[in-house]
């Protein structure tokens, strides 16, 4: 029987890990912090918002845990072409999470899917609430970190990322980012009965009954922490043991 | 002890490399026909379209120096994920191709009929294992291994089926073929300890 999956989120500014609490950088956990046994997944981003930036820092990142972690490996940021691709690829991800590529041009999902196969193009939708102005459906996907309102409905357009081929959807309500507060349940939901690939629930996790309640109300497949300060060491594992103990079926520890 | 890691292209081959190298054993990589002179073990690493796979091991001669290698010298051979579904007869990915053949199986699209599974297979699954293997010693039976594909292998011929699982339906997700063709249609080098464990039993007990 397929495990639903519990993912680490890292986010990276010119290489450091980002902490979206404080903000201040800080080396010592990049690598020791993840309880690489127990996790399931590894997703690291390169949140780095000038175009200009040199990525090198971020490369030694993905090498990095391409190195150390035997787990999955999926990397993002600035990806606008296929040669993008090919160098985390090279550098040792598995699969690449595209987002505002993907919006500036759908066809992105298409040359990945065809290249490198499906299973190798997480597409990554952030969504607000458009409190009625915008959106049939009461969320407005976001471009560029979120920044951007594109006007699409976040349902509409993870179909058509599915349809170009994505293999995943990794779903983020921005509202939710951060807030420890739980994930948004009802626009996972929504994204997960209207496509047939995996769902990947981002933004919001502060403690194990979000987790539960992601696969639970959610409908997702996997879920994604992004918070460092919850879920270190050994905790990843505890709540596994939470999930298995409330009959979602998780890889616990061997 | 040589491994050589197959180069196409397409694939990933940092994981794989740095799965052996964590095993202590040497890897080089191996794109040309001559890469394959001398390799103790040979790995077919998979990420990408079966299609493309075949057209670019066709264009670097590769299939012939592989057959060559794996066929008639018997070096021992580890396929994985695309690389497992590589050495079938034929795929339906994206049309239909031709495989390298060795294994008589088929590749076809996995069929899960209900919606509440999701295609690709994505995440950490089960492996029965059946018959025998060295794959196998001292890895558990409620092993889970990371799978990630949306095709998968039926054998014709199930004496060659090492280890099946089921998502909907069952597939062939460890195959051995004659004395030294192996093949994982999970990443050994993406699970973790038992990954690992795998991948150290086709270097060390393989061949």
């Amino acid at each position: 029987m397929l495990r639903r999956r519990v993912i680490t989120v890292l986010t990276f500014v010119d290489g450091v890990l980002f902490r979206t609490k404080l903000f201040e950088p800080d080396y010592r956990y990049t690598l020791n912090f993840v309880d690489a046994w127990s996790v399931d997944e590894i997703v690291v981003l390169d949140v780095t918002r000038n175009p200009q930036a040199d990525r090198t820092a971020f490369d030694g990142v993905v090498q990095n845990f391409a190195r150390n972690c035997f787990v999955p490996l999926a990397a993002g940021g600035g990806i606008r072409e296929l040669a993008h691709v090919r160098r985390y690829l090279d550098l040792g991800a598995d699969k690449v999470v595209v987002n505002t590529g993907a919006l500036e041009r759908p066809e992105l999902i298409t040359e990945v899917a065809r290249a490198h196969g499906s299973q190798c193009c997480v597409v990554s939708i952030d969504a607000r609430r458009t409190d009625g102005r915008t959106g049939e459906g009461g969320y407005e996907v976001c471009s560029t970190f979120g920044g951007t309102p594109t006007g699409q409905d976040p349902v509409a357009w993870a179909r058509e990322a599915v349809d170009r081929g994505a293999g995943e959807i990794m779903i983020t309500a921005i509202e939710h980012d951060g807030a420890l507060s739980g994930y948004d349940l009802e626009l996972c939901r929504r994204v997960a009965d209207a496509v047939p690939v995996p769902v990947l629930i981002c933004g919001g996790a502060g403690n194990w009954k979000h987790f539960l309640s992601g696969f639970e109300d959610g409908g997702a497949d996997a879920v994604c922490t992004t918070n460092i300060y919850h879920f270190t060491e050994t905790s990843i594992q505890s709540a596994k043991a939470f999930l298995a103990k409330n009959g979602v079926p998780v890889r616990v520890s061997q | 002890m040589n491994v050589a890691v197959v180069d196409y292209k397409l694939s990933n081959l940092t994981c794989v490399r740095a799965a052996i190298d964590r095993l202590g054993h040497d890897s080089t990589v191996a794109a040309r026909p001559e890469d394959l002179d001398g390799a103790d073990r040979i790995v077919l690493p998979g990420v990408g379209a079966f299609g493309d796979a075949m057209a670019n091991l066709r264009g670097a001669g590769m299939v012939e120096a592989l057959d060559e290698a794996v066929n008639s010298k018997g070096t021992p051979f580890l396929g994985i994920c695309l690389g497992a579904q590589l050495i079938c007869k034929d795929s339906d990915e994206y049309g239909t191709h031709e495989g390298l053949g060795w294994a008589d199986a088929h590749v076809r699209r996995l069929e899960p009929g209900t919606a509440t599974l999701r295609i690709p297979h994505t995440g950490w699954d089960d492996v029965e294992a059946q018959g025998d293997s060295e794959l196998f010693t001292d890895v558990p039976d409620d092993a889970l291994f990371y799978y990630t594909h949306s095709h998968a292998i039926h054998a014709n011929d199930t004496s060659i089926v090492r280890g099946t699982c089921d998502y909907g339906a069952p597939f062939a997700a460890v195959l051995k073929v004659g004395e030294n063709i192996h093949a994982t249609q999970f990443h050994p080098e993406k699970s973790q300890k038992f990954g690992l464990a795998m991948l150290g039993n086709f270097l060390e007990r393989c061949g």
